[in-house]
């Protein structure tokens, strides 16, 4: 069963422009000990507070910008569901800019997100990311962060190892290409420095053709991105520790060198 | 700017950063083209060179310092169709990659090459004049854009007139105190005098120097050569390391050259000046860079030609020209 709760302290955001990002409770919150009513700050809380502080600095910008992050809190499972006091109480508590709960179980939490309009679903468990993304919505997974930093870092993976295509495009391509537009344009309403969100290109395993195909590919969509990285098979964890991103999209974005 | 990496992985290698390699390789593999792929990191002498020593992006700062951030991504994506012209490093990297090929056809599948890595401070958006350039003179093979340069010790690189240097062979030239040895003699010159380090220097003669900061290149580079000679290569080694040095053969050259030999490290010529001007020398040489602690000889060495790099290391960065440069005192 899935039911959708408007927070009530938060300003909803305009549902044709804003840029819908679903972050599972879990995710944002640790159980802490069960007499508590609040939970305490999870793996995905720095996170959130990124992407409020982008945010604030678009509405700073024009105090009538219809291009923000619209943050949806997702539970995916039956025991989570049960919770849902719980979690409304501790959103309200730390004042997190969280416009709707969806409250649905690990059977239809996927419909609860296509029924949302999500555009980037958020989760730490790795059964529901590839769950969500074989059904077109663009996922990635989330991982506790050392030093998290204040600025919203999105790191794409330009050369993501292509599953086989069949037939047209697959949805979750569609969907990173969507996301990476907005995300783009977001990004051109700040300037080169001070900005709260920066946009990182990786490439794997690909030489700097793929790289520089993929800034190409990425600036043709109006997304200019700030940092790249052109591996060539180098180990990725020594540039995810020096960039932090606060997640890495892959899935959609293989075939950007092309 | 480089380490020794151990002949054996370690045994904890990352399985995910495996797994990424033999998608490269894969990827490389598949091309049609004959272009090399890059070495496997963890056996590579990995050579990090910034934007600005590759390419002459001197038009271009001034953009930036006049104009601003902004205007000088807008220039350069405007002009990202033209190729920038080499800069200092270009025909340093050029010998590395000559290296690299020499390396290649005398041992196909071994992964103990240079990894030429491009670091730079610069937006994500230059990077495709700079991928651009790197295709025009396409000689250069693998490439790492990074944005923010973290702190590795390296050397600065200068700008100078060059004539044309060797493309057979690459030449590296290093001073000795405080860049190959670290600079203990050089603090018992500045704070004693000539005379003492004389005595000091023949006192104790066998004993080893402790190491520089560029040891572990020299180091490095001895390896390559090692392989050229045990395929017979040695008369016509890519390599050629020199020892350019104020000291002299008679009082100090002694310890330097069995410092050397404890080490197990072979340099091809070892000059030893007894203080005399390094600029003439090395304008015979013609290295492709020459390593210096003090600025005072990098410049002398500019001057006549010869592409310098400064080791910002040691006591010799509280000098100039032998005098004690004053600092200001510090407010608390």
């Amino acid at each position: 069963m899935v039911s959708t709760i408007q927070n009530t302290d938060v300003k909803q955001k305009d549902a044709d422009r804003a840029v819908v990002v679903a972050v599972t409770s879990r995710a944002v919150f640790e159980s802490g000990a069960d007499g508590d009513d609040v939970y305490g700050m999870g793996v995905a809380f720095p996170l959130l507070q990124a992407l409020q502080r982008v945010n604030e600095r678009l509405l700073e910008e024009n105090p009538a910008e219809s291009l923000l992050f619209d943050v949806v809190l997702i539970t995916t499972d039956s025991q989570q569901q049960q919770q849902s006091s719980r979690i409304i109480s501790s959103t309200r508590h730390y004042g997190l800019e969280v416009s709707r709960f969806c409250f649905s179980s690990e059977e239809d939490f996927v419909e609860s997100l296509q029924k949302n309009n999500v555009q980037l679903f958020l989760s730490t468990d790795r059964n529901e990311v590839p769950q969500a993304s074989q059904k077109g919505v663009l996922s990635a997974l989330l991982d506790r962060q050392e030093a998290p930093s204040e600025q919203l870092r999105v790191m794409f993976c330009g050369d993501a190892v292509n599953r086989p295509d069949a037939g047209p495009m697959p949805a979750s391509r569609q969907a990173a290409q969507s996301f990476s537009a907005q995300l783009g344009e977001m990004r051109q309403r700040f300037g080169m420095s001070d900005s709260p969100l920066s946009i990182v290109l990786m490439t794997s395993h690909g030489g700097r053709e793929s790289c520089g195909g993929a800034l190409r590919t990425l600036r043709s969509r109006g997304v200019n991105v700030d940092e790249a990285y052109c591996l060539a098979g180098a180990p990725l964890s020594p540039i995810l520790s020096v960039v932090r991103p606060h997640f890495l999209l892959s899935d959609g974005f293989s075939g950007l060198e092309d | 700017m480089c380490e020794v990496k151990p002949n054996n992985s370690a045994p904890t290698e990352d399985i995910g950063a495996e797994r990424d390699w033999a998608a490269t390789k894969a990827f490389f593999d598949s091309l049609k083209t004959n272009k090399p792929r890059p070495p496997k990191p963890q056996y590579a002498v990995t050579i990090a060179v910034s934007s600005r020593t590759l390419f002459d992006m001197v038009a271009e700062r001034k953009i930036y310092e006049d104009e601003g951030l902004e205007q000088y991504v807008a220039y350069q994506v405007e002009h990202e169709n033209d190729p920038l012209m080499p800069g200092v490093a270009f025909p340093f990297v050029k010998a590395l990659m000559n290296v690299n090929s020499r390396l290649r056809k005398l041992y196909p599948d071994s992964e103990e090459l240079f990894d030429i890595v491009l670091m730079t401070n610069n937006h994500a958006q230059v990077g495709v004049r700079l991928i651009n350039s790197i295709n025009h003179y396409g000689t250069l093979k693998q490439t790492l854009l990074i944005k923010s340069c973290s702190s590795i010790a390296a050397a600065t690189m200068f700008m100078t007139q060059t004539e044309t240097l060797s493309e057979t062979q690459l030449r590296v030239a290093f001073d000795g105190d405080a860049v190959l040895f670290s600079d203990e003699s050089e603090i018992i010159v500045k704070q004693h005098g000539l005379d003492t380090f004389f005595e000091h220097e023949k006192e104790f003669e066998n004993k080893p120097l402790a190491q520089g900061p560029l040891k572990c290149f020299l180091e490095a580079l001895g390896k390559l050569q090692r392989k050229f000679y045990a395929k017979n290569e040695r008369m016509n080694c890519p390599i050629r390391t020199y020892l350019v040095t104020a000291r002299s053969a008679a009082s100090s050259g002694a310890r330097v050259l069995k410092t050397l030999r404890s080490w197990g490290l072979e340099i091809d010529e070892a000059l030893f000046l007894a203080g005399a001007p390094k600029g003439p020398l090395l304008q015979k040489i013609k290295p492709h860079i020459y390593f210096d602690d003090q600025m005072f000889h990098i410049q002398g060495a500019n001057e006549m030609g010869t592409i310098s790099a400064h080791v910002p290391y040691g006591i010799g960065q509280k000098y100039h020209k032998g005098k004690l440069i004053e600092q200001p005192a510090k407010k608390e």
